[in-house]
């Protein structure tokens, strides 16, 4: 898997290539964690060039939208695949996550 | 190596049965006239020598393809027989003796000069397997004689400690206990099996009943079924319901036509009983491939064929009253082709003669009007739509007796091997190896076309299960192996994972807590729950010492069009 940060504006912008699952999950976390301690408060996960998240790949969501909460920031998500959407369905994240249809619309709304 | 199983043989009895399963299985890979019965008169002396020598032999069959020609190879474990000067017995070609696991293991080995045409596609291989693996009539025999033990064993006690009204309450239990533990509950029982679907559901009523249903493919093709019902209740009901399915299963082991296997159970039963009690019966052989039914019907309530245009045929030929009532019967049995979607209903009375809170019964013409209404598209929703119907005017009367329904869909498909491609792989219990099945994974579903939509869920449910089983299967840090087996065909993917962690069931949790915020979500049981949703069916089995998770998911029209890369 392949990790990028922007920063666009105030928000950061990170871009998965690849999985988000049991072997990816500690990295992407790790990467994730840097931004939060670093105090950035607005972090977009742009989906655009994952190919399927898991359950170990939820919990990096989750763990990383509870840390940002807590420190009055926020998580928003991007360019789900129809696979990661259904993922996101299922398991009742596209109703307590900030989901957008691209990165535009995101980087406007959350 | 590949394994085509194990065969273990302690007395006379089951050295013939392994001779018969040596013969089928090298007549099966070779077309050698006569090469099969002289290997298994071979290997029949050599069991009665390792029986004399160490009382109990274990014999595993495998083929080598590793060689210039394939290879046949019986290894006796565990015994120290000396072959003298290890020549090899008459018709093998090489012996060896090798130690596998700390074991001694001699390996006799038959070079297959003339290999049958198609006999090592993976489907001929898997009906070889299944052959091999099947439990001989001893084994089921005995099986029996240690269930009945332990049964009598409980009854003596529970004579011992109890007052005689507890004692009759708590045998109807345990006679219910019984009867319940004797069912195939697994549904589907074949998922990967594409030419027909059966599905079955029996509520015992509180009191009475003793109805049973069973079945099991005898051989690739040979789908054997049947319903009955057993006079009588608690345990005496349950140990003759007990026997008359073990001799049925032992029975159809080698006989294929239902009349016969009547006649011969009905005999064995009748000799002998002096509690009188009878079982009514209906019995079915379907030949899957070709939708030929045979059947027996031993003074069971008729079933009915719901052919795929509506049409309802009553099956009322009664081939002999019911079974252990008469010795020296025989019976008769007849045929109905079966046609692509066709569905087979049987039942037992507990349907016709259910009541209503005013004392009125069911009927079968109730049954009929149920049959008759709607598309029925697979055996479950059959099965759903006649017992709801029972419930629906049993409304709040008690139930009085039981109510089994069993459905057999056949679907009229041929099973290919060309249309169905197979992936095995082994991953050991470590993360790094997740990406590697992965990866596998992904060439063979690019190879085969498969969409990417379904791809990427089975790549998540591999990802979640794998993960699952490598951190919490295994009390130790030893190295294991975890066996997928992928097949995909035109309408399906069926995957099937066996660990042998310790014994787990991961399904069947429910929904996780969804939680209303970020901060009050919790994650755990998440990966099930996806694997649960994402596949249309998923099954857990424990199997000797291994845990065997069955995950199939259907393709739509959508999902099955190839996609261009």
């Amino acid at each position: 898997m392949k990790i990028t940060v922007d920063e666009v504006g105030d928000a950061s912008v990170v871009r998965f290539q690849g999985n988000l699952d049991t072997n990816t999950a500690p990295e992407a976390q790790d990467r994730i964690d840097e931004l939060v301690e670093r105090g950035v408060a607005r972090v977009l996960v742009d989906f655009k060039d994952l190919d399927y998240i898991s359950s170990a790949g939820l919990r990096v969501l989750l763990a990383t939208a509870k840390k940002l909460g807590g420190q009055g920031g926020s998580l928003g998500l991007c360019n789900l695949n129809e696979t990661v959407n259904e993922v996101f369905e299922i398991s009742g994240f596209s109703m307590i996550l900030n989901v957008f249809a691209s990165e535009q619309e995101a980087l406007a709304g959350f | 190596m590949i394994e085509l199983g194990t065969i273990r043989c302690g007395t006379d009895g089951s050295v013939r049965e392994a001779r018969r399963k040596i013969r089928r299985a090298v007549e099966a890979l070779s077309d050698e006239g006569m090469l099969g019965g002289r290997i298994a008169s071979a290997t029949s002396q050599l069991l009665r020598v390792v029986n004399q020598m160490s009382g109990d032999a274990r014999l595993d069959l495998g083929l080598d393809v590793d060689r210039d020609r394939p290879e046949f190879v019986l290894a006796f474990i565990g015994t120290d027989v000396r072959l003298e000067d290890d020549i090899p017995p008459a018709f093998f070609d090489t012996v060896r003796r090798v130690t596998i696991d700390g074991k001694s293991v001699l390996q006799l080995r038959l070079e297959l000069r003339s290999v049958r045409d198609g006999a090592l596609a993976e489907p001929r291989l898997r009906a070889l397997r299944a052959m091999i693996e099947k439990k001989d009539r001893d084994a089921l025999m005995r099986e029996l004689t240690v269930k009945n033990q332990e049964l009598q064993e409980s009854f003596d006690n529970l004579r011992r400690t109890t007052t005689a009204k507890e004692r009759m309450e708590s045998e109807l239990n345990i006679g219910r206990d019984i009867q319940m533990s004797m069912l195939p509950l697994e549904f589907p029982p074949y998922p990967h099996r594409n030419e027909f679907t059966v599905f079955a559901t029996l509520e015992p009523a509180r009191e009475v009943g003793g109805d049973f249903y069973d079945f099991f493919l005898v051989d690739e093709d040979r789908f054997c079924f049947c319903v009955g019902d057993v006079s009588g209740k608690g345990v005496p009901a349950a140990l003759f319901m007990a026997v008359t399915k073990t001799l049925i299963k032992s029975r159809a082991t080698n006989d294929f036509s239902p009349a016969s296997i009547i006649t011969h159970v009905n005999d064995e039963i009748a000799d002998g009983n002096d509690s009188a009690m009878f079982v009514t019966l209906w019995l079915g052989i379907l030949d899957v491939s070709s939708g030929r039914l045979v059947y027996t019907n031993a003074g069971h309530n008729p079933p009915y064929l719901r052919r795929a245009s509506g049409e309802l045929v009553r099956l009322d030929r009664l081939h002999g009253p019911v079974i252990g009532a008469l010795e020296g019967l025989v019976y008769g049995e007849d045929e109905e082709a079966l046609a692509r979607s066709d569905h087979l209903f049987l039942y037992t009375d507990g349907v016709t003669e259910a009541m209503d809170p005013q004392g009125v019964l069911y009927e079968e013409d109730r049954l009929v009007e149920v049959l008759n209404s709607g598309e029925f598209d697979s055996v479950e929703s059959l099965v759903a739509a006649s017992t709801e119907d029972v419930w629906r005017f049993q409304a709040e009367a008690e139930q009085a007796d039981d109510v089994t329904v069993l459905a057999v869909r056949f679907e009229g498909r041929a099973r290919g091997a060309s249309d169905v491609h197979v992936l095995e792989l082994e991953a050991r219990n470590t993360f790094e190896e997740i990406d590697t099945v992965n990866e596998a994974f992904e060439t063979f579903a690019e190879t085969h076309g498969l969409h990417s939509k379904v791809r990427r869920s089975l790549k998540l449910v591999f990802d979640d299960l794998l993960n699952n089983v490598i951190s919490y299967a295994y009390n130790d840090d030893e190295e294991h192996v975890i066996e997928i087996h992928i097949e995909l065909s035109s309408d399906r993917i069926a995957v099937r994972i066996s660990d042998d962690g310790h014994p787990f069931n991961p399904f069947g949790r429910g929904t996780p807590e969804k939680g209303s915020d970020v901060a009050s979500r919790e994650i755990g049981g998440l990966g099930i729950h996806l694997v649960e949703s994402l596949m249309d069916e998923v099954s857990y089995t424990r199997r000797t010492n291994q845990n065997v998770v069955v995950l199939v998911k259907y393709l739509s029209q959508n999902t099955m069009e190839k996609e261009s890369a």
